[in-house]
Order: C-alpha cells, then sequence, then structure tokens
C-alpha cells in the first residue's frame, strides 16, 4: 500500500505517494526525476548515491524514504542555484576530476559535507571524509585537487 | 623534447571536457536514467548451482502474478550458438560459439535459467521467486588444471578435456636457446580474478516499433559490435537493429566489450511486447558477469652471465569458465604482447592454453592479458637482476627493442618512434633509483623499497591483429554560426575520446576545442568505427577524425576561394578565417564561408538583394571511413615506493612515477587522469581486489562493496607522476601515439618488486595480501 | 530494498509503544536503527518476512551522558554523534572507542547507530569490540521491564543476541575506570569498506606504582561466532609493570584463547599471527595516552 508523505528537497516540499519500503534515492531518481544521484550498487559502498541530509552525507539506498520525512534533503541538483555552480562543481571542472562522471554528484555532495563541517581539510581528511565513495577512473587524484581548490576558495 | 609547437590552436591543451558541466550538475545523458512511456522490467532468474541440467522449468505460477508480461526459458530463445565478444565479427577464426541466450545446460553459478518482464521492477522480482525449475545438479570443476586431467567433468562435448583453444607459438630453437644460457630461472607466477568495476552497472532499453525494427539503448563499448552481435543471436539482418550511442556511460574499461545477456534478453521481450523493456543488473550480477580472466603461467628463462636472453619458455593456462567469450583471445593477446613480443629473443616459445571451468566466465579489462602476463615477466626479470646482480634498468635496456627496428608485431611497419630508453631514464632519475637500497635492508619493522616495472611494446589500435576490426569514421560539419559538429561511432567511456578527437578537429580546422561539439550518434547515422577498446581511440578514430575534418576543410577552402575570388590553392586557413596567400586583407571567417554556403540563391548585402553561385552551395561537411596507417608502439616504465609493515604484512604505496612515450599528448590533463585513474585499477589487481567464490557450491563471496575491495581514497598513494616523453609519430594524429592499458599493466609487478626490495620476500601470487607477504617472510 | 512484505514503518514515541508494537507483530516486526545493516542482512537471507518496521528514532535516545560513574549512551546515537563527543578525545579511557571509530565511511557513520552495531551482533563489527573492551552493558526494554545485560553475555552467536523476542536495545552503559586507565582499538584491514580480518580492543589500568590494575582483551574479527576475551593476556599482565618485554610476553598468550576461522580473505594462522602484533600495538598506545 502506497502511502503519501512529504519530503523536502532541495528546499522545496515535495509530497509524492511511496511504498513504505520504497528507498530515498528510489524516490528521488524514479519519483521526483533527480537523477543526478545515482545508483552505482544499491547496497551501500559505492557512494554514487549520496545526498545530505540535515546536512550530512549518507546513502541514500540505505535510508527509507519514509525515515526521511521532516529531514532537509540536498542532492546535486540543489548545489548550484540559477546556473551558478557550487565552487565545488567548479573546481571538479577546472581540476579535471570528471571522467565518465557516474561516481561524481556522489563525490561533490560528501565534499560539500565535509567542507561545511570543515571549510580548510588537510589532504588526509578529505580523503577520509571520500572513503565512502568508489572512483574506478580517476584515482581520486584529481578529485582530492578539486576539493582542496574548493576549499581555498572558501 | 618536441613539446608542444607553439603554432597549435587545440593540440597540447589541457581543454576541460565539454561534459564535464552537464556530470557535475547531474548527468542526464547515463543509460541508467532513461525511460520509456509504457516501458517494461525485465529480470533474470540465475543457477544456484555451478553445473546442472534443467529438466523441467515452470513458470505457471510465475506467469499469473498480475503484472508479469512475457517469460523466457531456454526453448524460447534462438538456438544459434554465439560468442558474446564485440570487437571481432561472430565468424572470426579465433571466436567459439558456445553461447546460447538461455540453455538447459547450466554450467556456472549465476547462469542465467529463465527471465521474465513485468510491469515494475519489484513485481519482477517477485515473480522470480514463483519459477519452479528442477535442477539436475552434475559435478562441477573448479581449478583449471584439474578440469584439463583425465575424468575431469567434462563442460562441452565438442571441448575434449575442457580444453576451449590452446595455441602454441615457436621462434628460433628453444633447446639450443637454453643449451646457450649461463643460468636458466623457473618460476611459476598466478594472478587472481578480478572485477572492471565500472560505476554504472550494465544497463539496457530495447524497444520494437510497428513493424518489428529494434532500436537498443545500452551502456555498450562497441555500438556496430553490439548490432551484430544481437542480429546473429536474434536470427535478425542486421539492418532490423538500430544501437544508440549513449550521450555518457559510468566506464566500461573493457568489461561492457561483449554483448551480455540482458541485451538479447530485452530485445526478445520487447519483439514479444512491442513494447519498451528494460534491464539493469545488480551490483551482485555485476560481480558474476564479467572478469579479467585469471591465468597461471609457468616460465623458464635463459639468460647469459650479462643478462642478455637466450631463451624464453611459458606455459600458460587460462581460467576462461563456463563459456569462452574473451577467453579464446585474451590467451592469444596474453601470449604475444604479454610474453612473447616485449623483448628480444631469438628463441622463445609460448604454450597457451584457455580452459573451461565451472567458474563464472571471463570478459575484457584494461590492459587484455597482459596485467597477468606482465606480472610473470617483470616478477621474474626482477628476480633474475638480483641473482646476477645486474641493475633492473640496465637489463631491460639491454634485452628492449630499438626505434627504428621492424616491429616485432607487424613486420611490414618499423618502430618509428620508440622512446623505451627515455621512459626508463627519466623514470628513474625521478625516483631516486641510483638510491635505491638493498633488498631488505632497512631497519625497523616498517620497510620502505622501490620497484619497476615495464610495458616495453603496446598497441596504438589493433592494425595487425588478423580477426579484430580495425577501422574508424567520422562525420565533421560545419555549421553557420562557425562552430563545427563532430560525429562519430565511438562512446566516451570518460577516458576522454569526446575531448581528445574535439581537439583534432579543431586544430585541423584551426579553431579552439569548445568550437567543436561531439554530437549524438547510432549506427544508422554515423560510420561504422571498432570499438572503444585497446588502446586505440586517440590513435584510430582521432585519424579518421582528422581526416574528415580535412575533408571539410577541404571544402570550406573551395567555397571561400570562389567567394574571394581566389583559386583555392591561394587560400588558406589560420585561426578561423580563410585568407588569400599574401593578401591577409581578402579574408572570411568559417561562419561566413558556411552561411553563403547553406543560404538560398538570394542574399540580402547592404547593396541590396544579389545573386549567389550553384558552385557554393551545399552544407560543408567532410566525411571519412578508413584504417588507420599503422600500429606504432608506445612503452611505458613504471615506478613506485612501497613501505611494508613486516609484522602485519600490509604495503602501502607511497609513491609512483610513470614514464610514458605516448607520442604527441593531445590533452595534458586528460592523460595524467589516465594514468592516475590506471594505477588505482593496477594498485587493487596487486594488493586487495579478488572475486571469490565458495568452491563447494560456486557462489560468490564478494558480491558487494564490502567484500569486493576496489582501493578507496585514503589507500591510495599521495603522489602520483607522469611524465609524458613526446615522441612525434608520424602516422599519428598530430603526432600522437595511445596511453590507456599500459598504466593498468605495470602496477602488480612494480608493487611486487618494490615490496621485494623493501623486505627481500617475493610473492608470484596476486593479489599480494598481507598474509602472503607474511608468508613469503616466513613468518607463518 | 528487499522487503516485499513490508507494509508499514513506524515511527513510536515511547519505549512503550516500541515493546507494544513489537508484541503486535511478532516475527513480522524489525527494530530501524540507522538501516545501514538491512542490506547485509537481506543478502543473508535474515529478513524474510518483515512486515513492519520500527524506527526508534523519536524516542529520544540519542544521548550520551556521564553521570554517577556511569557513561550512558543512547541507542540511538550515530556514529558520528558518537565520535564527536569531546570525552572520546579528551578521556584516554574511552580511546578504544575512538580509535573503532575511525575506519569507517562517513555515510555509514553518519547513518549507523550504536544500537543497531550491537544488536547486528556480528563479530566482524568494530564498535561492539570497542564496547565490550570497556566492559560495556546494553539495556533492554522489553514487555516485563528494563533489564541490563553485560555485553560479555549478550553476544550468542552470528546475528544472535540474549534480546528476548519483544525487547529492543534502549542504552549502553559504560562504567567509568579508575583515573589511570586508557584504552586503544587496532583493525587489520585497510579497506575502508571491508570488515575486519582481526581486530583488538585493549584497556588498561595502572595502579599507582605504574603495576598493571587490570586490563581487558577483546578480539574481534575472524575470531568465530562472537567477539573472544583474550584472558590469558589479561592474566600476563596484571599485577606486573608494562614494559616493553611483558607486552611481548603477554601478545604471545593469545594463541591460548584463539581459535579464528579461515575464509576467502585470511587463514586462521594468519589471524593468530597479526593478533599477537595488534595487541602489542594497542597496549603500547593506550600506554601512550597515559603517559
Ligand atoms: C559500506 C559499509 C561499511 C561498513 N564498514 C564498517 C566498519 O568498517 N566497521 C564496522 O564496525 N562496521 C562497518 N559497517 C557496519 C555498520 O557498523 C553497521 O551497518 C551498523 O553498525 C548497523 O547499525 P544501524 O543502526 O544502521 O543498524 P540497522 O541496520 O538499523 O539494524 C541492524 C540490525 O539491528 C537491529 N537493531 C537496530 N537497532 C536496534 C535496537 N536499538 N535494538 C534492537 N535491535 C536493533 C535491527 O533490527 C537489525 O536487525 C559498515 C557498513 C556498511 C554499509
Ligand atoms: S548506490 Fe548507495 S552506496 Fe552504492
Ligand atoms: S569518474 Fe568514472 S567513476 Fe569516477
Amino acid at each position: 500500500m502506497k502511502k503519501i508523505l512529504n519530503l523536502q528537497v532541495n528546499g522545496e516540499t515535495h509530497e509524492i505517494a511511496v511504498n513504505p519500503a520504497d528507498t530515498l534515492l528510489h524516490v528521488l531518481r524514479e519519483g521526483l526525476g533527480l537523477i543526478g544521484t545515482k545508483r552505482g550498487c544499491d547496497s551501500g559502498g559505492c557512494g554514487c548515491c549520496t545526498v545530505l541530509v540535515d546536512g550530512k552525507a549518507v546513502y541514500s539506498c540505505m535510508l527509507l524514504a519514509l525515515s526521511a520525512v521532516g529531514k532537509s534533503i540536498v542532492t546535486i541538483e540543489g548545489l548550484s542555484t540559477d546556473g551558478k555552480l557550487d565552487p565545488l562543481q567548479e573546481a571538479f571542472i577546472k581540476a579535471g576530476a570528471v571522467q565518465c562522471g557516474f561516481c561524481v554528484c556522489g563525490m561533490i555532495i560528501s565534499s560539500k559535507g565535509l567542507l561545511m563541517e570543515n571549510p580548510h581539510p588537510k589532504e588526509a581528511e578529505i580523503r577520509q571524509a571520500l572513503s565512502g565513495n568508489l572512483c574506478r577512473c580517476t584515482g581520486y587524484h584529481k578529485i582530492v585537487e578539486a576539493v582542496r581548490i574548493a576549499s581555498a576558495h572558501s | 623534447m618536441a613539446r608542444k609547437n607553439s603554432a597549435t590552436t587545440a593540440i597540447g591543451k589541457s581543454a576541460p571536457r565539454p561534459d564535464a558541466y552537464e556530470k557535475v550538475t547531474g548527468g542526464k545523458g547515463f543509460t541508467i536514467n532513461l525511460k520509456l512511456p509504457g516501458m517494461l522490467h525485465a529480470r533474470i532468474l540465475r543457477s544456484p548451482y555451478p553445473h546442472a541440467r534443467i529438466r523441467r522449468i515452470d513458470t505457471s505460477r510465475a506467469e499469473k502474478l498480475p503484472g508479469v508480461k512475457a517469460v523466457l526459458t531456454p526453448k524460447d530463445v534462438p538456438q544459434t550458438k554465439f560468442s558474446p565478444v564485440l570487437f571481432e565479427p561472430t565468424l572470426a577464426a579465433t571466436m567459439v560459439q558456445d553461447m546460447l541466450i538461455l540453455s538447459d545446460r547450466i554450467r556456472y553459478a549465476g547462469e542465467p535459467v529463465a527471465a521474465l518482464a513485468a510491469t515494475s521492477v519489484e513485481i519482477a522480482e517477485e515473480a522470480l521467486g514463483l519459477i519452479d525449475v528442477d535442477y539436475e545438479v552434475l559435478p562441477a570443476v573448479f581449478d583449471p588444471e584439474e578440469a584439463l586431467k583425465p575424468g575431469a567433468p567434462q563442460l562441452y562435448e565438442t571441448a575434449p578435456n575442457n580444453v576451449a583453444v590452446g595455441p602454441v607459438f615457436s621462434f628460433g630453437d628453444i633447446e639450443k636457446g637454453f643449451a646457450e644460457a649461463d643460468y636458466i630461472f623457473e618460476g611459476t607466477y598466478e594472478t587472481q580474478r578480478v572485477h572492471t568495476c565500472y560505476m554504472e552497472p550494465r544497463v539496457c532499453v530495447a524497444d520494437t516499433d510497428s513493424r518489428g525494427r529494434l532500436t537498443i539503448w545500452s551502456s555498450t563499448q562497441h555500438i556496430f559490435g553490439l548490432r551484430e552481435k544481437l542480429a546473429f543471436a536474434l536470427g535478425l539482418p542486421e539492418s532490423q537493429v538500430r544501437v544508440m550511442k549513449p550521450p555518457y556511460i559510468g566506464g566500461g574499461f573493457g568489461g561492457k566489450l561483449d554483448m551480455g545477456l540482458h541485451e538479447p534478453i530485452c530485445a526478445l521481450f520487447s519483439m514479444k511486447t512491442r513494447r519498451p523493456v528494460r534491464l539493469e543488473q545488480t551490483r551482485y550480477e555485476e560481480f558474476i558477469s564479467t572478469t579479467r580472466n585469471p591465468i597461471k603461467m609457468y616460465l623458464k628463462t635463459g639468460v647469459k652471465k650479462d643478462g642478455t636472453f637466450t631463451a624464453r619458455y611459458a606455459k600458460s593456462i587460462l581460467d576462461t569458465g563456463a563459456h569462452a567469450t574473451h577467453g579464446a583471445i585474451v590467451v592469444m593477446v596474453h601470449g604475444f604482447f604479454g610474453f612473447l613480443l616485449p623483448y628480444r629473443c631469438e628463441n622463445k616459445k609460448w604454450e597457451g592454453c584457455s580452459v573451461y571451468t565451472n567458474n563464472m566466465v571471463g570478459g575484457g579489462y584494461r590492459g587484455y592479458g597482459c596485467p597477468q602476463g606482465a606480472f610473470a615477466v617483470e616478477s621474474q626479470i626482477d628476480e633474475i637482476c638480483e641473482k646476477l646482480k645486474l641493475d633492473p634498468v640496465e637489463f631491460r635496456l639491454k634485452n628492449a627493442h630499438k626505434e627504428g627496428d621492424p616491429h616485432p608485431f607487424n613486420p611490414g611497419f618499423t618502430l618509428s618512434t620508440y622512446r623505451f630508453e627515455d621512459c626508463l631514464v627519466q623514470g628513474a632519475e625521478r625516483i631516486g633509483w641510483s638510491e635505491r637500497k638493498a633488498a631488505g635492508s632497512g631497519r625497523g619493522s616498517k620497510k620502505k623499497g622501490i620497484g619497476l616495472a615495464t610495458q616495453p611494446l603496446w598497441v596504438s589500435g589493433c592494425m595487425g591483429f588478423p580477426d579484430i576490426y580495425e577501422h574508424s569514421g567520422a562525420i565533421v560539419k560545419l555549421n553557420v554560426d562557425g562552430t563545427a559538429d563532430l560525429a562519430v561511432a565511438t562512446v566516451d567511456l570518460g577516458s576522454g575520446q569526446i575531448i581528445t578527437l574535439s581537439q583534432i578537429a579543431a586544430e585541423e580546422l584551426t579553431l579552439s576545442p569548445d568550437k567543436v561539439r561531439v554530437t549524438a550518434a547510432d549506427t544508422d547515422t554515423v560510420p561504422f568505427d571498432a570499438p572503444a577498446h585497446a588502446s586505440r581511440v586517440t590513435y584510430s578514430t582521432g585519424n579518421a577524425v582528422k581526416a574528415a575534418a580535412a575533408s571539410a576543410k577541404k571544402r570550406l577552402l573551395e567555397v571561400a576561394a570562389s567567394l574571394l575570388e581566389a583559386s583555392p590553392e591561394d587560400v588558406e586557413l589560420v585561426e578561423g578565417t580563410v585568407r588569400v596567400k599574401g593578401a591577409p586583407k581578402k579574408s572570411m571567417n568559417i561562419a561566413d564561408v558556411v552561411k553563403r554556403a547553406e543560404s538560398p540563391f538570394l542574399v540580402m548585402t547592404a547593396q541590396g538583394p544579389q545573386p549567389t553561385s550553384v558552385q557554393e552551395k551545399g552544407t560543408i561537411i567532410g566525411v571519412s571511413s578508413m584504417a588507420p596507417p599503422s600500429n606504432p608502439s608506445p612503452a611505458t616504465a613504471e615506478f613506485v615506493e612501497v613501505e611494508v609493515d613486516t609484522e602485519t604484512g600490509e604495503v602501502d604505496v607511497l609513491r609512483v612515477v610513470y614514464a610514458h612515450d605516448i607520442g604527441r599528448v593531445i590533452n595534458p590533463q586528460g592523460a595524467e587522469g589516465q594514468v592516475e585513474g590506471g594505477f588505482q585499477q593496477g594498485m587493487g589487481f596487486a594488493l586487495s581486489e579478488k572475486i571469490s567464490f565458495d568452491q563447494s557450491n560456486g557462489a560468490c563471496l564478494s558480491g558487494d562493496f564490502l567484500n569486493y575491495k576496489m582501493p578507496t581514497a585514503p589507500e591510495m598513494p599521495t603522489q602520483i607522476e607522469s611524465i609524458f616523453i613526446e615522441s612525434n609519430e608520424p602516422t599519428g594524429p598530430f603526432g600522437a601515439k595511445s596511453l590507456a592499458e599500459p598504466c593498468v599493466i605495470v602496477p602488480a609487478p612494480a608493487i611486487a618488486n618494490a615490496i621485494y626490495n623493501a623486505t627481500g620476500a617475493r610473492v608470484r601470487q596476486l593479489p599480494i595480501t598481507p598474509e602472503r607477504v607474511l608468508a613469503a617472510l616466513g613468518k607463518l | 530494498m528487499a522487503f516485499s512484505k513490508l507494509k508499514e514503518v513506524y515511527t513510536p514515541q515511547s519505549s512503550e509503544e516500541v515493546v507494544k508494537l513489537l508484541k503486535q507483530h511478532g516475527h513480522g516486526a524489525l527494530i530501524l536503527g540507522g538501516g545501514t545493516f538491512l542490506h547485509g542482512l537481506s543478502a543473508r537471507g535474515l529478513l524474510p518476512d518483515v512486515e513492519a518496521l520500527i524506527d526508534i528514532q523519536k524516542l529520544g535516545l540519542d544521548y550520551f551522558t556521564p553521570s554517577n560513574g556511569v557513561v550512558k549512551t543512547g541507542a540511538s546515537v550515530t556514529f558520528t554523534a558518537l565520535e564527536k563527543q569531546p570525552e572520546l578525545t579528551k578521556a584516554p579511557w574511552l580511546g578504544v572507542l575512538k580509535d573503532a571509530l575511525e575506519y569507517i565511511p562517513v555515510q555509514v557513520k553518519n547513518m549507523a547507530t550504536v544500537g543497531g552495531s550491537l544488536a547486528s551482533s556480528l563479530p566482524l563489527f568494530d564498535l561492539p569490540v570497542a564496547f565490550m573492551t570497556l566492559k560495556g552493558s546494553v539495556v533492554a526494554a522489553g514487555p516485563k521491564g528494563n533489564r541490563k545485560i553485560s555485553l560479555d553475555e549478550f553476544f550468542k552467536g552470528q546475528f544472535e543476541n540474549a534480546l528476548q523476542r519483544g525487547e529492543f536495545i534502549t542504552e549502553v552503559l559504560l562504567p567509568v575506570p579508575p583515573r589511570r586507565t586508557a584504552s586503544a582499538f587496532l583493525k587489520n584491514e585497510k579497506h575502508a569498506n571491508a570488515l575486519a580480518i582481526l581486530n583488538v580492543g585493549v584497556s588498561i589500568t595502572l595502579d599507582k606504582a605504574g603495576k598493571c590494575e587490570e586490563a581487558r582483551v577483546v578480539f574481534g574479527g575472524g575470531v568465530g561466532d562472537v567477539p573472544v576475551r583474550g584472558r590469558s593476556c589479561e592474566n600476563a599482565l596484571e599485577g606486573k609493570r608494562p614494559n616493553k618485554e611483558l607486552l611481548k610476553l603477554a601478545s604471545e598468550t593469545v594463541e591460548a584463547d584463539l581459535n579464528p576461522i579461515s575464509d576467502h580473505r585470511a587463514s586462521a594462522k594468519y589471524r593468530k599471527a597479526i593478533a599477537k602484533v595488534l595487541v602489542e600495538r594497542a597496549f603500547e598506545t593506550a600506554l601512550q595516552k597515559l603517559n
């Protein structure tokens, strides 16, 4: 039986019908069309599905949509405003941190979670904060560089 | 060194990828995002047994579940056997046709048994549980050497002793070579099963129009190969299948270089239901559907005191799993590029064997048989040097090919540009090779060491491989706003073709790269291209793009000449402007020329309407379809510094220096990105990654990212340095060769050699787990 | 997530309500902590018939309070919230918790809860070993009221624990040890996502003379069905002055207490070998905190 619930995503409230077992990832992608949040494993570990819930990076594939009610959710689509990119998005482009790009939205969201708490992280802290995000293309090198560039601008 | 020449407009610059903006804001263009109205969702039922015969399948309960629209069992699929490998024609001599879309004989745990399509994934999944299958369980064999023994369970009647293919190649006189040797070294080296781990799972959508023509959207590395394989397996004319090129694909690395079974299954469902049908594999399904084939290598090598090879022999046993798939070809590439060719030696012999077992199937993976080969060969060289007290850099130089030598693989060509020596010398200098200490001489429980490995010979494309497709095509079209559209069949797997090819077209047209747009493409609209695989796109497709751009430019100059009232030989294109030589004031920019070419007969000017001439008319377009001129070899050396905890066996990689001769570097930032990503894949292969199975029943034990250990950011070295030695390859587009695969091939032996240098312990089996290090140290 | 039978996710406001729901749904009910291990459980076929999830985030069990010689940690405290407690950095005796949290990916830490980590009852996890090292006990609420269960008695097997039908964990209690106590944790497994091949938590209390008054050693990872106490090692230390030689000697005794597993990740032999190394190093780290 579907339930109607209100989800607060990127500052907007969405009313949506979900199955009790639906994950937040599922609802974001299939229900709200927010396809920037990717499904890489649906079982925790790859990080492609990372979103911010009340400012903290979480795997949206492990969170039931029903458990996200009343919380503030931010996806990659919520980072840029009026076409102006977040400094992290700018930095990922500049540093060449985007290859296939499948991991990138999750990487940026995790980095955002980090920078919100720790605006000037050391390299080791950046790497630790990204330990729950896998990338098979870049070797993480330019991703770490991008976070450093973004943090220098904040 | 030939650094970028100042006259370029596009080449040699770190131009940002045109798709980066899209990808950092969401990235709509991935196949995983595609939804069509009325779309059904397919799921596959997989066998829990590694070897079985299906006596009976009863789908009646599943079919009754509301929402289930169609079911496929082995009796519902065409009975044409095929090989799923995309880069060769189905009927090529090296292909082994041993697969059916669904078969009533199961040869590995996880092999598809049946499939169904329903209105939602959840319903499809529930319905899978309602299919009743009666299996006759057969004895299984997992170890390839066991499988070769008499009395082992047989997988195919057509393959006695489970041998899928068993090539043998011999050059010179191997016995004589061993007789001439001062020393003979023998060793056994073994590699494991690893996954490509592209982040976007394999996913496709198939749709059928009202006349039965199929369209497929798929996260695949080769749209033309997929068209051919699908048509073959489904018994359709190729023109009845259209494969769309995905705008983005979330990685491939060789893992999407075959037709997955999801593709024909969705196609069959769509043909049956006349609705779009989608299938996205779960990560568990990913882990059991493609892998780098494990290879066990027995090496025997004869050398002179001074380190000259006199004889090289190897036997390679490759585990091809339940079906031959790539295993039939990987073994050959492994034999040649992983063993026979990289070094000079007159007497050499190689015996390969690709063996059927009840393990999962193999697949393509960056390096294609050579990460396995290089691990053995480059480790053994280190052992030889240790024993004979020779310097590993010198040793390799002594035995390496030289620039200008005949090409060892392609007798018609020479090694036109080949700067292997510079790779070794410059890399050694950067890492501080001369300060390298004797093996195991460090103090304390944590010991540091430096190791070297090389891939002296590699490919730029597949020219010279008898069965592999190697031609490319491109369309370059100029637009009225002065930009150019580039259409190619090649998909950008993330490795940056989208920008390097734009840069090549831009350079030819003297534009900046952002003026070239790579457009959508599909098998209906663009010329054939061999897949995005091997190390070929920059060189081979790059040459085709350059040719198409040159052809567009030629037409541009003709039209412009007519407008400027000059002859075509007297005009030139400089920074986006066509001008009459010697009279730079007489000029037109590209946009104005194209506008005239595309205009109707009358154009409005300040002087009122003016007639134009028919000779100027028509879209300015260039098309190419051609084989590349050659297959020049890049060369690679890698130096790695590690720290080994000799009490726990844990290994930290501290620093990596790569030196590559890849010809002219088209996009330095992109090239570095390839190297850094390549190291991650190589390091995972070396130290931690392994697909494990429960040998009692064949079930996968590493089917998620908690159990499959792909290196994460904190585990990676903080320093990965790339040295590019820019030889200027005369046959390459603006001097370029290739890069992709050697970066993945060399890390495992370089790390193994560094561990040896640190500790004096040699591990000949991958992955080099902490346990294996401790065992090699004699501490277990 | 694979919950095809799931009908309802409850968010009760009180423990009583939770107990009532657990009773009402019997086998079909499951407590939801952070939800990070539900996939792990369902992949092992352990959640076939779940109809109702009982999300306990609204019970107010998100406190971390030192009082009267006991530190109480609510079951809903996330790993991140725990890690941020200033006490974890300040108090050397809590070092084992701080160290254990270091290895886990941020996204998991932001969701996973103390209660969920213990209730999963998998010896491969890090946090349960750390809590056990600190002589922790859980408070279980159930139809008959609350009861306290020492972690030494709590774990009964893989995915099995002493909770009775209708009970759930509300908090973890840690007795505050004497002043000169420090603890540390080490894990053998570099990979951020992977569970321990072997891990160890140690705690040591020194008397005024610098002798070991009490030592605790707990092994987790591939050590069997439940975390294992290193009693021989504890005995070898107690009453003696812990110097390099003694630590070495004590670490040699761990073989007697361990009977680890062999699996696709490592052999029993390897696990035994590194157990010694990790114990010795962990005690060194803990002792450094007391200097
Ligand atoms: C990618 C990844 C990496 C990980 N890495 C590590 C690691 O490095 N080290 C490590 O230790 N762990 C690791 N874990 C495991 C993690 O610690 C557990 O998933 C977590 O502790 C479970 O807590 P939870 O609150 O999410 O529990 P849930 O998933 O909510 O629940 C798990 C089980 O506990 C039960 N439960 C939950 N709360 C209670 C309660 N209060 N009372 C009774 N029963 C309850 C549930 O019913 C369920 O059976 C990792 C997990 C993932 C996904
Ligand atoms: S999709 Fe959620 S972690 Fe992979
Ligand atoms: S860019 Fe491809 S996975 Fe990270």
